[in-house]
Parts: structure tokens; sequence; C-alpha cells
């Protein structure tokens, strides 16, 4: 017991270790130092950043057939092509082998990042376009409106990656984002206010924008089918140090302002989320019987009461631990769902129904399918059979039928005792019909 | 003397020297049903000597592996066999939706052989069952037409029945159909219902009531007899025939028969509770009313009780009719099924249930088939049918019956071929028994010298004399000259000879093929193997997933299951419509709303049958319109079969085919990445057209197998996490983006920055931003 723990334990600390290989792509490697808090913080928890300019002949992301990094960090709005082996393609199949993505641009950002935009299902505005709020900008805009201010509240509401503690007021300066409203992978991590708009400061306004108010979205996320995270923010200056430290005072309306930007807070909420650290689920144990029964079965009778329950643990610090929630529901599906039903809460994260198996026999399948914003997404099925009742399990004796009984056992005596009759009663019928 | 000379017709060989005696008569009975027995056999055993020793078709299939799965579990669990892998994700309970009659008698014989410690494989008993079966019908015929005619015409229609293609269509080695055995039943049951008829006694009845379990349990067409036997019954009524003796046999086979055919699980409470079996119930309840009053009239003969008798007994009909029609009414007795209802309207399948129109045996016989599975005995039957007429009794009622029953369900149903093949063998064998009595017999002289004359006679000229001989077969009296008789007698053989030969050939060519192996001969004679159909099977089973699902046409449902052991959707229980339906729907939609149906479905594979590379012609393109009639028949909002055909209402794949054709799914499937098929590469053989829709690529499926002559194509439906990204296409981006040629080359892998300082050495660096 002891020995299996301590091999667990060991074995999550050495998949700790190899999801903290992180790789950062940078355009110049100043960045390393404007960017410093928000390599520290990775750095302190346990990531291990290697540092490489975005153009380098020597990028390489998997060597035979295995990834070196878990992370990519790319903070070189300024690219124009990748050097070594990586290109779009190879950031793709990076993402589909579920490796995690932060990708940070701004106004100067070129088409390769709106290639990987795309490919991630929401588009990065055309080049040099900013995102310009004339009623929310900065003070220390340059009087173009492009440093603005964006409230928290703009934040979606989902503590799993952003946190629940934001109510400073974040600072961005970069490109808009537009999300494809048929996508509902994508999140819209951060929104801009509805007098925003995006476009090139420089040029006058001829054509309208292709991100106005609301829709434009500063801050994009996407969790794959294959949990692989992606987040992209139009603004790289938004995780720089001079926007963690700087204050906050918008020059118009409501005086907002404050002694230091939320912007800190946030970055380190989404990297977090970002590189796996927050919101996964996994199911640890699937169990299902007869109640009363312990053995489990891969098949059912028709109107049966089974047990189903399954165990989920969400990783916290590192951990997995017990998950915690009221909302997890079965579904006991043969093309549709026949039973629906929230899972009853026990300790250690144990989710418990008890339910009838409906009186229709089939193949159905229990599902579990937990798909929260922020979480990763749990499904588990498991097929089972329901069949019918078995020649030898239908009732016998049924009250109704006694009649027939009774009928059907006294005729076999009514004709015992006809046949002795009719065997050996001699009568004088002879003489009287003749 | 009659039955003797008859019999050395049906054999040939032996010498009519000693028979007055019965036992040479019994002798000679033996030895030509035992022949038949043998020529029944020898000649169902095409396919094994072509091919191997498999299982054919489609049907078959299924009883196979029910079979093997009765033998491996034994008999409750295969009563209780909840099969998970056919119609999922419903299901099919096997033990109560099947026949078991076949699966029972193959599995006794495995039984037995092996206690006596013979290991033969279940496969090989199921192989050769229903040949072995068709000498049980020879004889069970043989003894059906003794007992309404003679021993001698017994034997002809022993010898017919042996090896008539008509019957042997159904029942040669590898067709393992209920069929097979199910021919026997009948014959047998008809021959024990005469008995107990002529006889009166209860242990006949009883008889005929297990023989008529044994049919219940092995085949649907049970139904046949438990409406001809009422209707048999019916008609004596009508015609003052009633006799204590049919009251005795109809009573007892009623009641014992309805008791054990509910003991079938998949018939049920059926005998009680539908219109099917009403006339049986109906004519039982008559019988009784009529029973009463004659017992009524025999206690008082002279008074007025003539007249009661007749209108009692027409009240008593009326009554019981009444009673049924009001039962209907009310719901307690089911209505005709649609299967019943196409019995008597043609056209009623095929606008109502597709499903049963869309089979190809369920078609409208074509003439040509009555003659090409029935050869000299669909002309010579009537004769014998008019002789029973003439010479009319209870028995030869019932043969008329039969015969005018069966030609008119033969004449509806190219299947129902094979009830009206006995009666016609029955029949024919009466009217050529008939012939050879008027030809052979010779009044006052002995046998013995009518064999010489005979002998001598066979080599006279036929003459002009020959169109007389057929008129001549009514007056019996008159001697007929000995160049008619010798002339009749050579041109029977020779119609004889014509039809063992005919019968032989189209047993050989048209009812001896597996079907999932085809032939193909080269110009020279050669014959090569297509075994596309076993290929594709072999390589599910051996490369998918245990529990993988195979989504495919029903007719392909229990090969899969049979050969591939994978689970499937649908298969030739075509027992839930709407299933088929939606998996028609799911071929004749577009590739992206067939993924939604395949995906709610969970299938994993898709199987097609494509022929257009060797013309092969019953392939899934050529059964499409099924398909979408019967989508259409559920799911009529959604699939349009107009929007399958040409705007002049053609059906075609080329590229005049309509558009909704050209991207169905079945098209897409069955096209993809086609090339062969000669020249111009890519050419549908089978239709004779190039497809109008090619180098189409498919998203939502990947091809994961061909056969090596295209004829199976398998595909792997993709699982949604396959999508994994919700990438925007090109198309549907707001934002245009250049298309930037990578620089990059095998040797300089340096990537491009925007305003990168150049460095030179020596210089200074100018600035970074």
């Amino acid at each position: 017991m002891k020995i299996s723990l301590i091999l667990g334990v060991i074995a999550s600390l050495s998949l700790a270790l190899a999801e903290q290989e992180t790789l950062v792509l940078v355009d110049n490697l100043n960045i390393r130092e404007t960017h410093s808090q928000f390599f520290k913080s990775l750095q302190e928890r346990g990531y291990t950043l290697t540092y490489k300019l975005a153009d380098d002949p020597n990028l390489l992301l998997s060597k035979y057939g295995e990834y070196l990094y878990k992370n990519l960090i790319v903070f070189a709005p300024s690219v124009l092509e990748f050097g070594g082996q990586i290109d779009t393609e190879a950031i793709t199949k990076f993402i589909d082998d579920g490796g995690n993505l932060l990708m940070a641009g701004n106004a100067a950002a070129g088409d390769v990042y709106r290639e990987i935009a795309s490919e991630c299902g929401f588009e990065m505005d055309e080049e040099s376009a900013a995102v310009i709020d004339h009623f929310n900008y900065d003070v220390s805009d340059d009087g173009e409106h492009t440093r603005i201010v964006v409230s928290p509240k703009n934040l979606i509401s989902a503590p799993t990656i952003v946190g629940d503690k934001n109510t400073q007021p974040l600072l961005f300066e970069g490109t808009g984002l537009i999300l494809d409203k048929d996508n509902t992978l994508v999140l819209p991590i951060l929104t801009a206010d509805s007098t925003a708009y995006s476009y090139n400061p420089k040029n006058q306004v001829k054509e309208y924008p292709h991100a106005v108010g609301r829709k434009t979205v500063l801050i994009a996320a996407l969790q794959a089918r294959n949990n692989a995270r992606i987040v992209f923010s139009g603004s790289l200056f938004f995780f720089s140090d001079e926007a963690f430290n700087s204050g906050v005072a918008k020059v118009h309306g409501d005086k907002v302002s404050a002694a230091q930007s939320g912007n800190k807070a946030l970055s380190i909420h989404l990297s977090q989320w970002a590189f796996g650290e927050r919101g996964r689920l996994r199911v640890r144990n699937v169990d299902h019987h007869r109640e009363g029964e312990k053995e489990s079965s891969n098949t059912y009778t028709i109107t049966d009461t089974v047990v189903y329950r399954i165990e989920i643990e969400e990783l916290k610090n590192g951990k997995w631990q017990p998950f915690d929630a009221n909302d997890v529901q079965l579904e006991f599906v043969r093309i549709d769902p026949f039973i629906r039903t929230t899972l009853k809460k026990k300790p250690n994260g144990v989710y418990e129904a008890i339910f009838k198996v409906p009186d229709v026999w089939g193949v159905y399948q229990f599902k579990v399918d937990y798909d929260r914003i922020g979480y990763t997404r749990l499904y588990h099925a498991t097929q089972v059979s329901v069949r019918p009742l078995q020649h030898t399990q239908y009732e016998r004796f049924i009250p109704s039928a006694y009649p027939y009984y009774v009928s059907a056992f006294s005729m076999m005596i009514g004709v015992f005792l006809f046949s002795f009759v009719f065997l050996y009663y001699k009568d004088d019928t002879k003489t009287k019909s003749e | 003397m009659t039955q003797t000379t008859t019999a050395r017709q049906g054999n040939g060989s032996d010498k009519g020297i000693f028979s007055n005696t019965a036992g040479f008569s019994t002798l000679i009975t033996v030895t030509v049903l035992s022949l038949a027995w043998l020529a029944g056999f020898a000649s169902r055993l095409f396919a094994v000597i072509r091919f191997e020793s498999i299982i054919h078709e489609f049907d078959p299939w299924f009883n196979y592996r029910s079979t093997a799965y009765m033998v491996q579990h034994g008999f409750y669990n295969f009563l209780n066999w909840f099969d998970e892998r056919a119609w999922y994700p419903l299901g099919r309970i096997v033990g109560g939706t099947v026949y078991p009659g076949l699966m029972i008698t193959s599995g006794t014989i495995h039984w037995i052989l092996h206690s006596l410690n013979i290991p033969i494989h279940i496969r090989d008993i199921c192989v050769f069952l229903a040949p072995v079966f068709s000498g049980l019908t020879a004889i069970a015929t043989y003894l059906l037409t003794s007992e309404l005619w003679s021993r001698g015409a017994g034997l002809f229609a022993a010898c017919f029945i042996a090896i008539v293609p008509g019957y042997s269509s159904r029942s040669v080695a590898g067709s393992y159909d209920n069929e097979g055995i199910a021919i026997f039943a009948l014959q047998f049951t008809y021959y024990l219902w005469l008995k107990s008829l002529k006889n009166g006694s209860v242990f006949w009845s009883i008889c005929t009531a297990l023989s008529y379990f044994y049919m219940v349990s092995a085949w649907g067409g049970y139904v046949f007899i438990i409406n001809l036997i009422p209707l048999h019954v019916f008609l004596l009524l009508i015609m003052g025939r009633f006799s204590q003796r049919l009251f005795v046999s109809y009573t007892v086979f009623y009641i014992v028969g309805l008791l054990m055919s509910m003991q079938i699980p998949f018939v049920g409470f059926q005998p009680i509770r539908t219109s099917e079996h009403m006339a049986a119930s109906g004519v039982f309840a008559l019988l009784m009313a009529i029973g009463a009053l004659k017992y009524l009239h025999s206690l008082n003969p002279k008074g007025q009780w003539k007249q009661l008798l007749i209108l009692g007994g027409l009240a008593a009909a009326g009554t019981v009719f009444l009673a049924v029609v009001l039962l209907t009414y009310a719901g307690v007795i089911a209505p005709w099924s649609g299967r019943f209802y196409s019995l008597w309207d043609t056209t009623y399948a095929k606008i109502h249930i597709p499903i049963i129109a869309s089979v190809s045996e369920h078609q409208p016989t074509t003439w040509s088939s009555f003659f090409f599975d029935l050869h000299v005995l669909v002309c010579t039957f009537p004769v014998g049918l008019w002789y029973c007429i003439k010479h009319i009794n209870d028995e030869r009622v019932f043969v008329a019956l039969y015969a005018l029953s069966a030609v008119y369900f033969a004449g509806v149903m190219v299947r129902l071929m094979l009830t009206l093949t006995p009666v016609v063998c029955v029949l024919a064998g009466i009217a050529f028994s008939i012939l050879c009595d008027l030809v052979l017999r010779e009044e006052e002289l002995p046998t013995q010298q009518d064999e010489t004359e005979e002998s001598k006679s066979l080599y006279d000229k036929a003459g002009k004399l020959k169109k007389r001989t057929h008129e001549q077969p009514a007056p019996v009296d008159p001697g007929l000259g000995m160049n008619v008789r010798s002339v009749t007698l050579i041109l029977i053989m020779i119609l004889l000879m014509l039809f063992s030969v005919h019968c032989t050939w189209a047993t050989s060519n048209a009812y001896s093929s597996p079907s999932i192996v085809l032939a193909s001969y080269g110009n020279d004679g050669t014959r090569k193997i297509l075994d596309d159909f076993r290929e594709a099977y072999g390589w599910l089973s051996q490369n998918t997933a245990e529990d993988a699902r195979v989504m495919s046409w029903w007719d392909y449902g229990y090969q899969i299951a049979g050969m591939g052991n994978r689970t499937t959707l649908v298969d030739n229980n075509t027992w839930n419509n709407s299933h088929i339906a939606l998996v028609g729907k799911a071929m004749a939609s577009n590739e992206s709303a067939a993924y939604e149906i395949m995906t709610m479905l969970d299938v994993d594979y898709v199987l097609v049958i494509f022929g257009g590379a060797i013309g092969y012609s019953g392939d899934d393109i050529n059964k499409f319109i099924w398909m979408v009639r019967i989508a259409e028949g559920e799911h009529p909002k959604d699939i349009h079969e107009a929007d399958y055909f040409t705007e002049r209402g053609e059906y075609r794949v080329d590229s005049e085919a309509s558009k909704t054709m050209l991207n169905c799914l079945m098209y897409k499937l069955s096209y993809y990445r086609y090339d062969s098929g000669g020249s111009p590469p890519g050419y549908d053989r089978t239709r004779g057209a190039l497809p109008g829709n090619r180098g189409f690529k498919l998203t939502y499926l990947e091809e994961a197998y061909t056969t090596e002559h295209w004829l199976v194509r398998i595909y792997r439906v993709k699982k949604p996490d396959e999508f994994n990204r919700p990438r925007l296409p090109l198309a549907k981006r707001t934002v245009p983006t250049s298309n930037t040629i990578s620089k990059k080359t095998t040797k300089r892998r340096k990537g491009m920055l925007k305003n990168k300082p150049t460095i030179v050495k020596g210089k200074k660096v100018v600035k970074l931003e």
C-alpha cells in the first residue's frame, strides 16, 4: 500500500516535471527583461523556461516524435516566419497533440499570428490595427487612445480561468480579436467596452471596423477537444512589467484609478489555467452494479435497480484531490437519454446515482459528460446491455390464473372419473332401448 | 399392378416380372425413393464442388451463427440469448424472434453424431442439412400422393420433387435456411392431415398436430397450413361432406396444434390474437355448431330438423364471422399484417411498406420463371388437377384447394413459388401416373408380354399418330393401338429426360452460387474467384476493435455479424423499419447530415458494396433508390425520392445526375478515390457511366479498407474528438491574410523577423526597441 503510494507520488512528480518544460519564443531577447515579472512567476511555480529567438534556425518542438516541451509561449509579434522546424503547421500539430500555447501579439503582429489564430477558431484584426477607445484610455496614453483601461467586469465569469479576485482595472494595448459566433469552444476571456473599436489609429476611419464595441475581444482562449489550452492575447504589453507595475487612471468618465493594475494577477491566473495547473479533472474510478450486489456486471435485466458510482478528481496545487461540485449529471442513453439524473455527492469525490433501469431492452451507455467553462471536459461512457427477462424470470402462479388451473385440474379429474364410469358402468339402458 | 408399372417409370431399371407380389412392389418403392433421395442430394452439391463447403447468401449466416451459439451454449441459453451485437443499440432477443426448428434440428443431429463419437463440425451439418432434407421431402411427397391417388403417382411425385429447380433453389448445399426443412414439414403435415381425415382417428390427428408443431417451429409459412386446412374443412362443410371423421380429425388437430404452436416464443399468442389465424378458430366454432346440430338432427331424423340444420348452420357461420369482425374492431384481434395485405394487393407493399417491396424475392413472378422452376410439370399439373376434381373425394378437395391457392400465391411473389412446387409435383405425378396407366395397361394380357412388345416398339417411329394420343386419355376403355402406346411412351420418356436435364442445368447454373464468393469466367473459360466479401469481413474481424459498430445496408447485416463478428446496426431480420430508415437516411443525406446520424448511433465503420469496377449489379448504388424510399417513408421532411432522379426522371450517376444524388453519402462512399474499371479510369461498368462527381474529399470519414476488386469498401467514421480545433476555413475569415510563401530551405532554416536589426560584425548595434 505504502509502496504504491510512494510510486504514485513519484509518478505524479515526474509527470509534473515533464509538464513544466516550456519554450518561450521572443523576437527580441529584451523581452526577458521587459516581461521579467511574468516569467519570474512562472519560474517560481517550477517551470523551466527556454528562451529562443523566433527566427532561430535551430528551433525544434519535437525530437524523434517526442515533444521537448509541454507548453509554448510566443511573445514575438514581429515574427514573419518562425525559424527551424516551427511553422503554423507544427504549432497546430503541437496543439492537436495536447500542447498548451500562450500567445501575445500587438498591433504590429504579422500574418503568422493571424494564421495561428484562425487555426484556433478566432481572428486577429489586420496588421497595424489597434483597439481604440476614446472614452476609456489611460493617462499614460500617447494620444492615440490605444492604451485602454478595461474594467474587470468585462472578464468572463469563470473563476477557474481568471480567478475570483479581479477587482483592479486592467491595462491593454494591442490589437483586437474577432470570435466566430458559431464556435462554442472559443472563450472571450476579456472583451473591450462598448465604446471601443479596432482600427489603425493612424488612419482615418473609412471602412466599418472589423471589431466594434463589445465584440472586440482582447484576450481569447480555446480549450481544444483534446483539452489542449490556448490563450491568445492581442496585447503583449498586457504581460509586461510596465503594465504590471503602473497605476491606472482613466481620463474620462467615472474616475477609475488604482495604484496598481490588475494585470499581474490576471496574467498569472491565465498562465496557470493555460498550462494546466487549474481546472483539470479526471475520472479515477467508475463502478456500477445491481443494488445489493458487489460484482460489477455488463448485463442488466430490465427494471433492475442499478448503482452507478464515479470518482472524480481535480488537480489542485499539483495534486489530484477529490472534486467538489453539485451539478454532475448522469445519463443512461440508448440513442436518446432514457434517464438523466444529478449524481449525489458522497465523500472523497465519489458521485453516486441509484436508479431503475427502464423497461426497454437494448444496449445502453452510462454517460457522464461534465463540460464546464474552465474545466477540462470530463466524458466517460460505459456500455452495458439491458436484456429482457429470461424464461425463468417471469412470475409464476399469478393469482389471475388460478381459475384456469382449477379448470384444468377439475377437467383432468373429471375425465378420469368419467372414464371409470364409462368403462365399468353397466346399465340396463341396452335393454331399455331395445 | 398399376403401381409397379408406374414405379418402373420412375426408376426405369427393373423388370416387372414379379409385379404381383407385394414384397417386390415394396422393394421397388424403397429403391426408387432411395434413388430419388440420392439424386436429390447429389444434384444439390454443385456449390460445394465448385466452391467449398460454406454457408451461402444472407439469412443462412444468421441461422448458422445462432446454431453455432446454441451448440456452444445450450438450448436454454439460446432461448434467452439477447444479442447485443445486432440492431445496435436496440439489440435483439434472438430466442424470441426466431423460428428455432432449424437450429434445433441441426443441433440434434450434431448431438447425436457426437454422442456416437463422430466429430463433425456444426458448419458441415448446416451446409448439408437442406440436401438431406430434400430426400425426406421426397418421401413425404410420396406418402401424400399415394394417399391421394396411388403409390405409382407417389413415386413419380417423389422423383419430381427431388430434383425440381423450384425446390432445389432453396435447398442447395450451403443454403441453410428455414425453407430447407419447412417444405418437408409442410408436405408431411398435409400427408398426416389427409391420413387423419381418412381414418378419423385421434392418433393421426395428434400426429398431424405434432408435425404442424414442427412446421411452426421451422418457418413462418405455417400460416399457409393453418389457413388451408380450415379452408378445406369449410369447403367440405359447404359441400355437405360433414362426417364424424372430419369432426374428430379437425377438432383434435386444431386444439392440439394451437396449444403447441403457442409454445414457440416467436409465435406466442399470435394464434389467438391475429387475423391470420382467425380462419382456423372460426371454422372450429362452426364445426362445433354444425356437429351439435347434426346430433340434434340424428335424434329425430324425420322432423323439421333438416331446415333447422341448414338455417342453424348459416346462423352459426354468420355469428362466427360477426364475432371475428367485432373483435377485430375492438382491437382484441390484430388486423391483417402488411405482409398479408401485400398478398392480396400487389401494389400495397410498394406504396405502404417499401421495405417489403425492396426485397427481390417479394416481386411478382414472371411467366418465364414458372417454366424455369417447374419445366414440364407446369404443363402437366392441370391434368392431374382435373382428374382429382373429376374423381373427387374428401382428400382430393384438399389437393385442389392447395393447388389453386398455391398458384395464386406463387403468382404474387417469386418466393412463394416454393409452396407451389410440391403441389405441382404431386399433381404432375398423378398426371404422369394416369398417362402411364393408359399406355402400359394391357387389360387381358399379362405384363410379361406387354414388356416384350414394349421393348420392340421402342424403335418405332412416332408418325402422325402423336397428336391423337393427347386427345385419347379421357376414354379409358377402348384399347389403344400398339403404335400409339409406344410413341406416347417414348414421348413421355423424352419429356422426362428433358425435364431432368433441365433440372440439373437450372440447379447448377442458377441456384448454386454461394453469392459470397463470386466467380467470373474469362474468354478461354478459366475461372476467376472473386473473394472480396470474405476479404472485407476478414479485415473487419482482424483490424477493428472488438466492439466496433459497422453501419451498412441491412442486406449485409447477417454477414458482418457472421463472418466479421462485429456489431451491426440493421440486418436481414427487418423487424424495425424506423431503424432501417435511419440508416437509409444517413446513406441518402449529405456528409455532414449523415455524420450527425452516425454519431448519434455511435457508428465506427461504414461498409458499402460497390460493383462498378467489376460490373457486379447487385451493389448498393443499384439498391440505393430503395434506401431513399424507405427513408422517405419515415422522414418525409428530409428525404424526397424525386431529388435523386434527374429532371427527366432518370436514375443516373454521371454528370447529369441530380445534385442531391451526387453529394449523398452513398454516392461519395462508392466513388471516393475510384479510378479503376477500365478506360477512362473511374468508369463505372455496372451503370455504364462515368461518375459525375469525382475527385472529391471526405471530411467526416476516411477510407479504411477497399477490397481487391473494389467490391467492398469500408470507411472509418471520425470521432468528434478528431475535429480538435474549430478551425476557421479561409472562406469564413473576415480579415484577409496574404499568402506568404516560406523562404526557408532545407539548408537555411532561419526565420524572419520584422525590422530586425542586421548585425554586421564590427559595427555597433543601432538600437533595440
